[in-house]
């Protein structure tokens, strides 16, 4: 283990605190919460040290990723967002764009990277954003949906047409032309910021434009996704980890008919079933994770299996979890009553899990 | 991991071309020429690109980042081998 990752473990359950339930109610994160995650370059642990980042490896990332899962999926759909507009910059910035930026993301900046449109999806071939060169300028227009952290957001990477190929553009989310309106009431995740992004003749230089652009949207996207996959992937195991204990906690202490819960078979097969998912979402995750870091090819596919075995575990388990604490997680705001909306979004979000079954079927058939 | 960074000299064109191909060959299940057109004759997607990119990354020390990252560089073994003879033969950035 990295010696950041027990301290910002630590600093993340006091940061919280039993405030999620406040944050997921009000629909929003407090400013300072973020602020100071931003600054000490935890939003995004996984930046090489030579851009101001932490250096962290995809399994101590993993780590922290799930710690804050656990606690408060808000903050880590934030942390996937920081994580994934880094990871992008790094894969498709040129040599400036990579000092320029990352400096920002670790420094106290916050990001958010815009895919979605009202008719672009899965398929994001079809997206109407488009970034058209004006002398040494481009001017981006288009209208982006459910554009997560982009309420909080200083930058906001956005994807759209270029030429006859694609590019993603940094740009400011103060910048003219740039109006971001908050989803009213999201069902899952619901402090995580989720917005509308619309860019009306943004105009910026062309140095804003990551590696000059030009480049296949669908390779643009995978190339992105990869790292919202994994993060979204260890968000769900801990999920899965505060599902687990409050299940746990909640069959030792209540008894009915005589005994705990946990002593009726039919709630311990529950109590079964959740351990299993934990263990089979982290081990999955973990596997993806050292792909990762040893750098080997299998991570592609390792990703997507890990985003799809974490989140359907994790929605199958809370809602299991709901079922042993009954009534009680059915007090909006509770731990596992989150968890419930959460894990449902992490299945459709960052390949949804038809996408995901797509890539894996399309796996075992290469060639043939 | 970076297997060449023992090594003194460059491979040749023909090494990488060799090792790119037994790499696709298991991979596919079939033998690939080194002109073929691999998304034109649909034997990859856009995830197995992906998969690619790590390949080479893993297996000549490179990074494949920025403008190098486009479709064209892995339509063939050939244009695979161009961009990893570019890259090697290119300055050490800062990554």
């Amino acid at each position: 283990m990295a010696d950041w990752l027990g301290d910002a473990r630590t600093q993340v359950s006091d940061l919280v605190g039993d405030r999620a339930r406040s944050w997921d109610l009000a629909g929003l994160l407090p400013d300072d919460l973020l602020r100071t995650l931003a600054k000490q370059g935890l939003l995004c642990p996984e930046v090489p040290r030579r851009y101001g980042g932490l250096g962290a490896s995809s399994v101590d990332g993993g780590a922290f990723t799930a710690h804050t899962g656990s606690l408060c999926s808000s903050l880590r759909s934030v942390m996937t967002s920081q994580g994934m507009a880094a990871w992008t910059v790094q894969r498709l910035g040129d040599r400036a764009q990579r000092k320029q930026y990352l400096s920002q993301l670790t420094g106290g900046d916050l990001a958010a990277v815009a895919f979605s449109e009202p008719g672009a999806g899965s398929d994001l071939s079809t997206m109407d954003t488009v970034v058209r060169v004006d002398g040494d300028e481009v001017v981006v227009d288009g209208h982006k949906v459910w554009t997560t952290a982009a309420r909080y957001a200083d930058l906001i990477v956005v994807f759209g047409r270029f030429a006859d190929e694609g590019a993603a553009v940094v740009v400011p989310a103060d910048h003219p032309g740039v109006t971001v309106t908050p989803v009213p009431n999201p069902s899952g995740c619901r402090a995580a910021g989720h917005s509308e992004v619309v860019l009306d003749s943004v105009r910026l230089p062309a140095s804003a434009v990551l590696g000059g652009g030009d480049q296949p949207l669908v390779l643009l996207g995978t190339t992105a996704l990869a790292y919202g996959r994994i993060s979204v992937a260890w968000g769900c195991v801990g999920i899965l980890r505060a599902c687990l204990a409050a299940a746990s906690e909640h069959a030792t202490t209540r008894r009915q008919f005589g005994q705990r819960l946990a002593d009726h078979q039919l709630v311990a097969r529950h109590l079964a079933e959740l351990l299993t998912a934990e263990q089979v979402a982290t081990r999955v995750c973990e596997h993806a994770s050292r792909c990762w870091d040893s750098g080997s090819p299998e991570q592609v596919i390792a990703t997507v299996l890990a985003k799809y075995v974490s989140s359907t575990e994790a929605t199958r388990a809370a809602s299991t979890a709901v079922q042993v604490l009954a009534s009680v997680a059915a007090d909006d705001g509770h731990v596992v009553a989150r968890a419930y909306r959460d894990a449902k979004l992490m299945e459709l979000i960052e390949g949804s899990n038809e996408i995901c079954q797509l890539i894996l079927a399309r796996h075992t058939t290469s060639g043939r | 991991m970076n297997v060449r960074t023992e090594q003194a000299t460059l491979p040749d064109s023909g090494t990488i071309e060799g090792e790119i191909g037994t790499y696709l060959d298991e991979r596919l299940n079939t033998t690939v020429d080194t002109e073929q057109d691999l998304f034109a004759s649909g034997l990859i997607s856009s995830m197995f690109a992906m998969e690619l990119v790590v390949h080479l990354e893993q297996s000549y020390g490179i990074a494949v980042i920025g403008r190098d990252l486009k479709l064209d560089n892995f339509r063939s073994v050939r244009r695979m081998t161009e961009l990893v003879l570019r890259l090697l033969d290119a300055p050490a950035t800062d990554g």
